[in-house]
C-alpha cells in the first residue's frame, strides 16, 4: 500500500526548469551534506517547480504537503485509523517521506500553527530523526531522505513569523522572479506562446511590480504570466486574457484594475 | 431669407467699412434656408464680433447656421461670447476649432459634461506611471505639459475629445511620453559619458543649457534639439509600447495641430517636425531644403541616444538658418510638451540637497555608533581608489569608492568601504544605496559630503536612534521611535517620531453609570445578540477522523461487527477550534476637534461595546493618542489587551478628554506593534477618528495621508485588519485613498455611534 503510495510521487520525465543562478548545485551540496532546504520567494516564481526538479535530479519521489493552519502534527506524522474493526497505523506524509527516503516538502511552512511547525526540528538538525509518540517509534532518516521547507517573505513583513529557532536550521535559498530574458524564455515555454509575446507580458509582468506603494503588495507572479498566455492560446484576446489572468487576480481595486488594463493597452 | 438682403444688412451693420463683395456672399450662403427670425438673431451678433476680426466675424457667419441646429437663437450670443474668449486666449485658429463642434465645446460644457479632470483621472494615472517607470515620479496638474525629472506636469483638464477614453488616452499619452523623456536623458544629457551621467556640479547649469546658449539662437537650437528627440521618443515607444502607439495613430488627425489653411507657407520647423514624424504631406513646402534636410534627418532614424540628437542638431542648426533666418517659434505637439530646462536644474538641485542631507545624516549616525568612539572622531579623510589606491589611509576617516561604473548598462556596480583609522567598517545598505544614488547623478562622491558627516559626529550630534521594543505593555515608559513615511521621497524618515505610552489617569465619577442606566434597553440586546457569536473550544465526538480515538465509539463499532453488523467509521474525537480567535485594538482619536459631545459620544460607546464585548468573550484593548509635533506622540493607555474590564478601566474611560493633534501615523504603528505581539487567528485593529490626520507641524495635508495610509499598510502586512470609523458630516475624496474602499465606515451623525459601534463590531467579527 505505502509503495503504491510511494510510486505516484516519483518523478519519471525531466520536469523542465530554467535555474536563475546557482540554486541546484547549492541544493545538491545541501542533499549530500545531509541539511534541509529553506526556500524563499515571492508566489509563483518557480520554488514548486524547482523542487521537482531537484526530486527527479536526485531520483527521489517528491511528497508535497500544503501547511494551512488547520494542520495537526497527525496530519503530518500519522495516525490510527480503523479498519476492519482494528485500529491501524496510517504514515503521514512526513513519516513516509522518512521511511521511504524521499524528498518532503512543506509549502508555506509559516502557514502551519506553531506546535506543528516543532515537529520537524529533530528532523531539520543533526540527528535527523523523527520520534512518532502515539507508537513509541523514533525514526531514523536515511541519507536519501530531504527536508525542504518554502516561505513567503511577503510584503514589507519581518520574516512572518518563523522562529530563528526554525529558521536557523536551514540552508537558504533566495528565489525571485527571474531576469526578464529568462522570464521570457520560462513564459515562452509553458504559456505556449511566442517569443514576442513571452518578452510583452514579462514587460507588463515588471510593470505591476512596480506597483508596491501604489497598494499592489506583490506584483504578477511568473505563474500569471504563463496563464495569460495560456489563455491567448485558447484563442482569447491579449486585452481580457491579461485582464482576466493578470489584472484581476492581483487586486480589487478599481483604480489598480483599471491602471493595469491602461499598462496592458500599452504594451500590446 | 434672400441672399441680397442678408448681404445689404450685413453691408450696413459693418459700415462704413466696406468689405469685398464675395467675402460676403459666400459668408451668408449658408443662411439662405433660415427663417427671418433665426438670420436677425445671427445678424444681431456681427456688430459684436466685426471690431474683434474681420475675418472671425466671417467665420462666425459661416458656422451660425450650422449652430442654430443644435442651440435656441437665445443662446447665440453666449456662444458667440464663448467663440471671442476664444479667440483672445488662443487665436483665430482656436476660436474656429470651437466654433466647429457645438455640440461638444459649447453644450456639453454647459451641461457640465465637459472633458476629463486631471483629479478624476489620477488614481489611474498615478499607478500606471509608476508601474511604467519603476521609480517614484509624481503627478501635478499645471498650466502647461512639461516635467522637472521628478513631477511630471499635465493639463488641469482635458477637454480634447469628446470621448471620456480619449482624453484620458491624451493624458496617458503625455505621461508616457514625459516618462521616456526623463528615462532617455533628453534633459540629462552630458557630452560624453566619462563625466557621468550629467557632468554637472549641485548649483551649476545643466549641460544641455550651455549646449544651447552657444548657439546664436538658443530658441531655434532647443526647439530643434526637442523636436528631434521627440522623434527618437517616438520610435522608442513604437518599440517598447506598440498598444499604446497604434492608439495614437488612431487619433492623429486629432492630436496633431490643425494644418495651416490658405497661402502662409509652413515655417521650416514645421516642414521639419513633419519630415521627421513622418508626416508626408507636410514636406512638398520648401523643397530644396528637404532634400539637404532629409539626408540628416534619415541619418537621425538610427539615433538611439540622446548625444545622438545633440550632433544631428549641430548639423541641422546652420542649414535652417540658412533658408530661415528669422526665427519662428513652433508651438509644441500637445504629448510633447515644453522643454523647462531650469525646472529641471531646479529639481535636480533640490534632489541632490536632499541626498546630501541625508547621506550626511546617515554617516554621521554610523560615526557616532562605532564602538569606542567617545569623544572626537578621527579627522576625515576621503579619496577614491581610482586615484590613490597604493596608499592606505594610516589615520582618519576614509571612504573609498570601490569598483568601476559599468557605462553601458548605467548600472554601478560599486562598494563603499569606510575606514576609520585603518579599520574597514561595514557602511550598510543605506548609506551604500545613497552613495550610490548621489554618484549617479553626480558621477563622484564630493569629499565634503565625508568631511561634514566627520564634523556633525564630532559635534556630538545625535540623532534620533531607535530603542528596542521593549518593557512591558501596561507600563511602558521608555519613548519608542517610529519611521514615518515621506511619500515625496518614497521612503522612509528614519526613526522620525518618538511616541511615548501614558496612562490616563483614574477618575472617579457618574458617567458609566449613568451611561449604562440610559442605555439599559440597547444593552440587554447587545447581550442576546453578542451571546449568539460566543463560541467556545469543545470536542465533537464520533467523526471520521481526529486527533484522537474515541473510544465509546470503537467499542460500540467492534460490538456491532462482532454482532455481523457493518461497524461505523465514525470513531475518533475531534478537537472543534474557537473559530473567534479574534483580538482587537480600538484606538480613539483624543485630538481637540473632539472636544464637546463628539468626545462625550466616543466615550459612551466604548461603555456599550465594552459591555457586548464581555459577552462575547474576544480579547480587546483600548487606547487613545494625541500630542503634538513628533518628538511628542503620546499613546494613553486605557485597557490592555490581556487586562479584565474593570472599575479601574471604566474609570480610564471617563477620563478621556481632548487632549492636542492627531498624528495617525506613529499611532496606528504603535497599535500595530501591540497586536503583533498578540496571537489570533484574526487581529483587528479599530480606528475611531474624528476626520483627518493633522499634527501642528508639517504633518497635514497629503504628507498626513499618504504616511496613515502607509501604516495602515502596514498593518496589514502584518496579517492585522485595519477598520477605521470615521465621524464626520461630509465625505471627502481622499478617504477612499486613506483607508481603502472597504475598510473605514463614515458616520455622519455622532449621535448614531453607540449604537452603530457595536453592531459595527459584529458585521466585521461574524
Ligand atoms: N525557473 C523556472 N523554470 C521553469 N519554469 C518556471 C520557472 N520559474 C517559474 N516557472 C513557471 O512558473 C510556474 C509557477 O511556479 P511555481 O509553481 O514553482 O511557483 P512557487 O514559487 O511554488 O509559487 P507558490 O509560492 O505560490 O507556491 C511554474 O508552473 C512554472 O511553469
Ligand atoms: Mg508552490
Amino acid at each position: 500500500m505505502d509503495n503504491m503510495r510511494l510510486e505516484e510521487h516519483r518523478i519519471e520525465q525531466e520536469p523542465y526548469y530554467l535555474p536563475q543562478g546557482q540554486e541546484v548545485a547549492l541544493a545538491e551540496a545541501a542533499y549530500n551534506s545531509g541539511l534541509p532546504l529553506l526556500l524563499k520567494g515571492p508566489t509563483g516564481c518557480g520554488k514548486t517547480r524547482f523542487m521537482q526538479y531537484l526530486a527527479w535530479k536526485l531520483g527521489r519521489p517528491l511528497i508535497t504537503v500544503s501547511c494551512h493552519d488547520d494542520l495537526s502534527t497527525s496530519d503530518l506524522v500519522g495516525r490510527y485509523l480503523i479498519k476492519g474493526g482494528e485500529a491501524v497505523w496510517t504514515d503521514g506524509p512526513l513519516t513516509l517521506a522518512v521511511r521511504a527516503g524521499a524528498v518532503c516538502y512543506l509549502d508555506e511552512i509559516v502557514e502551519a500553527r506553531k506546535d506543528t511547525t516543532v515537529v520537524i526540528h529533530p528532523l531539520a538538525d543533526d540527528r535527523r530523526e523523527l520520534p512518532i509518540e502515539k507508537r513509541g517509534e523514533l525514526l531514523l532518516a536515511p541519507p536519501q531522505f530531504m527536508l525542504a521547507v518554502s516561505y513567503n517573505p511577503g510584503y514589507q513583513s519581518v520574516l512572518k513569523d518563523l522562529k530563528p529557532s526554525t529558521r536557523q536550521r536551514f540552508v537558504a535559498l533566495s528565489f525571485a522572479y527571474p531576469d526578464p530574458e529568462r522570464e521570457a524564455e520560462i513564459v515562452a515555454r509553458e504559456g505556449g506562446v511566442t517569443g514576442d509575446l513571452a518578452r510583452s507580458l514579462v514587460k507588463l509582468g515588471t510593470m505591476t511590480r512596480g506597483l508596491k506603494d501604489s497598494g499592489l503588495p506583490e506584483g504578477a507572479s511568473t505563474r500569471l504570466l504563463i496563464q495569460a498566455g495560456k489563455l491567448m492560446g485558447r484563442g482569447i484576446d491579449v486585452r481580457p486574457a491579461c485582464h482576466h489572468a493578470i489584472a484581476e487576480p492581483l487586486t480589487d481595486d478599481p483604480e489598480l484594475l483599471q491602471a493595469i488594463d491602461e499598462m496592458v493597452s500599452s504594451v500590446f | 431669407m434672400d441672399a441680397d438682403l442678408l448681404k445689404e444688412t450685413f453691408l450696413s451693420l459693418v459700415a462704413p467699412d466696406l468689405p469685398n463683395d464675395w467675402d460676403v456672399e459666400e459668408a451668408v450662403e449658408n443662411m439662405a434656408g433660415l427663417d427671418e427670425h433665426r438670420c436677425h438673431s445671427i445678424m444681431n451678433q456681427v456688430p459684436v464680433i466685426w471690431p474683434v476680426s474681420h475675418s472671425l466675424c466671417f467665420d462666425y457667419l459661416k458656422a451660425a447656421a450650422g449652430a442654430l441646429a443644435c442651440i435656441e437663437p437665445a443662446a447665440l450670443p453666449i456662444w458667440v461670447n464663448r467663440t471671442l474668449d476664444q479667440y483672445e486666449k488662443n487665436g483665430l485658429r482656436s476660436a474656429r476649432r470651437f466654433m466647429a463642434d457645438v455640440e461638444k465645446n459649447f453644450l456639453c460644457p454647459l451641461r457640465g459634461e465637459s472633458g476629463l479632470r486631471f483629479a478624476e483621472a489620477a488614481g489611474r494615472l498615478l499607478p500606471y506611471l509608476r508601474g511604467l517607470s519603476g521609480r517614484k515620479l509624481e503627478l501635478a496638474a499645471a498650466p502647461a505639459v512639461y516635467t522637472d525629472t521628478v513631477t511630471i506636469f499635465v493639463p488641469p483638464e482635458i477637454t480634447l475629445f469628446q470621448e471620456e477614453a480619449d482624453n484620458f488616452f491624451l493624458y496617458k499619452l503625455i505621461i508616457t511620453y514625459q516618462w521616456a523623456f526623463i528615462v532617455q536623458s533628453t534633459l540629462t544629457v552630458s557630452p560624453s559619458p566619462e563625466n557621468g551621467k550629467c557632468g554637472e556640479r549641485a548649483g551649476d547649469e545643466l549641460w544641455l543649457q550651455g549646449f544651447l546658449r552657444s548657439f546664436s539662437c538658443p530658441e531655434l537650437a532647443q526647439d530643434l534639439y526637442h523636436l528631434l528627440e521627440t522623434a527618437r521618443i517616438t520610435r522608442y515607444l513604437e518599440e517598447e509600447l506598440p498598444g499604446l502607439m497604434r492608439h495614437k495613430r488612431e487619433l492623429a488627425a486629432l492630436l496633431e495641430p490643425v494644418p495651416r489653411s490658405g497661402a502662409g507657407k509652413p515655417s521650416i520647423l514645421a516642414a521639419l517636425r513633419d519630415l521627421l514624424l513622418q508626416r508626408e504631406e507636410g514636406i512638398t513646402s520648401s523643397p530644396d531644403l528637404m532634400q539637404s534636410c532629409r539626408s540628416i534627418v534619415s541619418g537621425c532614424r538610427s539615433a538611439r541616444s540622446a548625444h545622438d540628437s545633440i550632433r544631428a542638431t549641430m548639423a541641422l542648426y546652420p542649414l535652417v538658418q540658412d533658408v530661415e533666418p528669422e526665427y519662428i517659434p513652433l508651438e509644441p505637439l500637445l504629448y510633447q510638451g515644453g522643454l523647462r530646462l531650469d525646472a529641471v536644474r531646479v529639481a535636480r538641485q533640490a534632489l541632490l540637497a536632499e541626498l546630501e542631507e541625508r547621506f550626511v545624516d546617515v554617516l554621521a549616525t554610523r560615526l557616532l555608533n562605532l564602538p569606542g568612539q567617545s569623544g572626537r572622531p578621527a579627522e576625515p579623510m576621503f579619496r577614491r581608489e581610482e586615484q590613490d589606491a597604493s596608499s592606505p589611509p594610516e589615520s582618519g576617516i576614509a571612504l573609498i569608492v570601490a569598483g568601476g561604473r559599468d557605462q553601458a548598462t548605467e548600472t554601478a556596480a560599486r562598494t563603499l568601504l569606510l575606514t576609520v583609522n585603518n579599520k574597514e567598517i561595514e557602511v550598510g545598505e543605506e548609506l551604500n544605496n545613497l552613495a550610490s544614488d548621489i554618484i549617479s547623478e553626480l558621477g563622484y562622491l564630493p569629499a565634503q559630503y565625508v568631511t561634514s558627516a566627520a564634523g556633525r559626529a564630532g559635534r556630538g550630534y545625535a540623532p534620533l536612534r531607535g530603542t528596542d521594543e521593549a518593557g512591558g505593555m501596561e507600563e511602558l515608559t521608555a519613548p519608542v521611535t517610529y519611521d514615518e513615511w515621506d511619500y515625496r521621497r518614497a521612503d522612509f524618515r528614519k526613526n522620525w517620531v518618538s511616541l511615548q505610552e501614558k496612562d490616563l489617569p483614574l477618575l472617579h465619577s457618574s458617567f458609566v453609570q449613568e451611561t449604562l442606566s440610559r442605555y439599559h434597553g440597547q444593552i440587554v440586546r447587545l447581550h442576546r445578540q453578542f451571546e449568539m457569536l460566543r463560541q467556545a473550544e469543545r470536542f465533537v465526538r464520533r467523526q471520521k477522523e481526529g486527533e484522537d480515538i474515541d473510544l465509546d465509539a470503537v467499542v460500540e463499532s467492534l460490538a456491532d461487527s462482532r454482532a455481523g453488523l457493518a461497524g461505523s467509521d465514525r470513531l475518533f474525537v475531534r478537537l472543534q477550534r474557537d473559530r473567534r480567535d479574534i483580538a482587537v485594538l480600538f484606538l480613539i482619536d483624543m485630538s481637540n476637534s473632539t472636544q464637546g459631545w463628539v468626545g462625550l459620544t466616543i466615550k459612551e460607546s466604548l461603555v456599550l461595546l465594552c459591555e457586548a464585548l464581555a459577552v462575547v468573550g474576544d480579547r480587546y484593548g483600548i487606547y487613545g493618542f494625541s500630542g503634538m509635533r513628533r518628538l511628542r506622540s503620546e499613546f494613553f493607555h486605557i485597557k490592555g489587551l490581556g487586562e479584565p474590564y474593570d472599575d479601574a478601566v471604566r474609570q480610564r474611560i471617563g477620563s478621556i478628554a481632548p487632549r492636542e493633534y492627531t498624528r495617525m501615523g506613529p499611532a496606528l504603528r504603535h497599535a500595530t506593534a501591540l497586536l503583533r505581539r498578540v496571537e489570533a487567528r484574526t487581529r483587528l485593529l479599530i480606528t475611531l477618528s474624528d476626520g483627518k490626520p493633522e499634527d501642528y507641524d508639517d504633518y497635514k495635508g497629503e504628507y498626513a495621508i499618504e504616511d496613515t495610509r502607509h501604516a495602515l499598510l502596514e498593518a496589514r502586512a502584518a496579517s492585522i485588519h485595519p477598520f477605521c470609523i470615521t465621524i464626520d458630516r461630509q465625505a471627502h475624496d481622499y478617504m477612499d485613498h486613506m483607508y481603502g474602499a472597504k475598510n473605514y465606515i463614515m458616520i455622519d451623525d455622532v449621535r448614531k455611534l453607540p449604537r452603530r459601534m457595536p453592531e459595527l463590531y459584529r458585521a466585521l467579527t461574524r
